[in-house]
């Protein structure tokens, strides 16, 4: 337990001391705070828009910190070798991964905290009133987001940094895809695409799972069901996508 | 058994680097012991295997068949690794810590207990001379400052079993000599040393026993002085008075100068030599035996080897 400490703060360590991850938070910083001009250009409630805007850029520059950050830190570690230093010594490759994993995560989860502060402060500015549904969607933000970065811990075991980058913004892009997949294959008179499309369908997370920015947005209802799925979902396919990680990574010859 | 702290049998490795290129055999069934508390060298030329051995004992590569034991245990066991510091062939370290920082990092990973890590760091830092750079950040340290640090980092778990890949490669002379000097200071304190090296004085110097590998197995074990004299059998004969083309002693080389003959002979006709010399009237001026170097050693096994 111990070790997996240690690599995860290790590798918070790094990510924090890192110039690339300043120019996504200042991004995302701006973005947020731009969204009072989208509501000022906008016809409709403007505090909606902002909430909607805000909620959309969160989760966007989250996506990707979490894509880009695994993906420079697990590849690092393994092509500047400095990965030799940790597995030669009492540790286990599948606490490796998974030390990597929860430091990505707190990586994430720490810019998500503050884009989120940033934007319940934009919020309170607008509306008057703290607003703590915005705390919920970057919470089920976050969820999403570590599934993300399992896809990116598995790829970054898998293949090359720009190969896995592209590949876990496709897992992105496609998750949110799924009730479309789900559609097409009802509607796709082929057999073969229709199974393709169908594989896809099983294989890749529905992301929308987590997405309840319309609700929070316009005060609708949430069901807890829903939540508490949202919440089994994650487990189950962080899990699994570690188990993936970490059984290629046992095998792999650090050369 | 118990005397063995680092046993490598019949170890095999071939990597295969894609679809279109061929296997490349690394390790053909390497085997070697390592005794307690002694400095093994492990010496061959650049690709015969070295670097993949060390690899394979600290579990980074897998290795396809063979066995390695550490103090008497399977090499994949914590307990095993516990015993390990081990040091790679460059200091891969973090530019974004100080040395104080990695080497805290390297505590946790080895599970030091956390009472005792600041003591322990900060008397590593003082042995390998570090003790003044140990808060500035490892981006900033030149290479001799990183090797140091790395060869803290494997002192920081008291191991029983030093493994250092190259440990002078790259280093300037003072760079090798501090480096030398903390493997006499480990082995002198009971742990086993064991570095791989291409650099043949530093063998020389460091090394109790050495195993020349070459080519993915060991040729040779044995002390230096074993493995020289075992094929060490030339002599060097410097006379006066006699040209070496009129001797009809098979010479290995030879050359005039300044009215000397100088000659090289085998020991098996070192005798015939000096009778010869002593028939002809020749005055003798020096007589050197040559006892073959480890790089004539090291040469001999290596030819026609490709690399």
């Amino acid at each position: 337990m111990r070790a997996i400490r240690a690599i995860a703060v290790n590798t918070f360590r790094e990510a924090i001391r890192d110039r690339i991850l300043y120019l996504f938070i200042g991004f995302a910083i701006v973005m947020v705070i731009s969204t009072k001009l989208f509501g000022m250009l906008t016809v409709g409630d403007e505090a909606k828009i902002v909430k909607d805007i805000g909620l959309a850029a969160m989760q966007f520059f989250s996506m990707l910190i979490a894509v880009m950050m695994s993906m420079l830190l697990i590849s690092r570690e393994v092509d500047n070798r400095t990965v030799f230093n940790i597995l030669a010594k009492p540790v286990r490759r599948w606490q490796f991964v998974l030390g990597k994993y929860l430091g990505l995560v707190a990586i994430v989860a720490a810019n998500l905290l503050l884009i989120t502060l940033v934007l319940v402060v934009m919020v309170l500015i607008y509306t008057g009133q703290f607003d703590p549904m915005l705390v919920f969607a970057a919470a089920m933000t976050m969820l999403e987001m570590s599934v993300l970065a399992a896809f990116a811990t598995l790829f970054a075991v898998l293949t090359r940094p720009i190969l896995g980058s592209l590949m876990t913004l496709a897992m992105f892009v496609v998750g949110h895809m799924s009730a479309d997949l789900w559609m097409l294959t009802r509607q796709l008179p082929g057999t073969f695409t229709r199974a393709v499309i169908a594989t896809v369908y099983y294989l890749v997370p529905n992301l929308e799972r987590f997405n309840f920015r319309t609700e929070v947005v316009h005060d609708l209802p949430i069901p807890p069901a829903a939540v508490g799925w949202a919440v089994v979902y994650a487990s189950a396919c962080v899990g699994v996508l570690l188990f993936l990680a970490a059984l290629r990574f046992q095998t792999k010859d650090l050369k | 058994m118990a005397d063995i702290q680092l046993s490598v049998e019949d170890l095999r490795k071939t990597f295969h680097p894609g679809l279109f290129e061929s296997p490349i055999e690394v390790l053909k069934g390497l085997s070697f012991d390592v005794r307690r508390a002694e400095i093994f060298g492990f010496l061959g030329p650049n690709g015969a295997g070295k670097t993949t051995t060390i690899k394979a004992i600290t579990e980074l590569i897998y290795p396809d068949s063979g066995s390695i034991s550490v103090c008497g245990l399977p090499h994949t066991s914590l307990e095993a690794k516990r015993k390990i510091g081990f040091m790679t062939e460059s200091p891969y370290v973090y530019s974004h810590l100080t040395g104080r920082e990695f080497l805290r990092f390297c505590a946790e990973l080895l599970g030091v207990v956390r009472s005792q890590q600041e003591d322990r760091i900060s008397r590593v830092l003082d042995d390998v001379g570090m003790a003044a750079s140990g808060d500035r950040k490892m981006g900033a340290y030149s290479k001799g400052m990183l090797q140091r640090v790395a060869f803290g980092q494997a002192l920081l778990g008291d191991p029983k079993l030093l493994i250092l890949d190259e440990p002078m490669s790259g280093l300037d002379p003072i760079g090798r000599r501090d480096v030398r000097d903390m493997i006499l200071r480990q082995a002198a304190a009971g742990v086993t040393v064991f570095f791989s090296s291409h650099i043949i004085p530093d063998v020389e110097a460091l090394c109790d026993r050495v195993a020349i590998v070459v080519d993915g197995r060991v040729r040779a074990v044995g002390t230096v002085r074993d493995l020289v004299s075992r094929e060490a059998d030339r002599y060097e004969v410097t006379f006066a008075g006699v040209s070496p083309e009129e001797l009809s002693t098979r010479l290995l080389a030879h050359h005039v100068g300044s009215g000397e003959a100088w000659v090289r002979v085998s020991s098996e006709d070192r005798d015939a030599l000096i009778r010869e010399l002593a028939d002809r009237g020749a005055r003798l001026v020096s007589m050197n035996p040559m006892r073959a170097t480890l790089e004539d050693l090291l040469m001999t096994h290596s030819e026609g080897v490709d690399r």
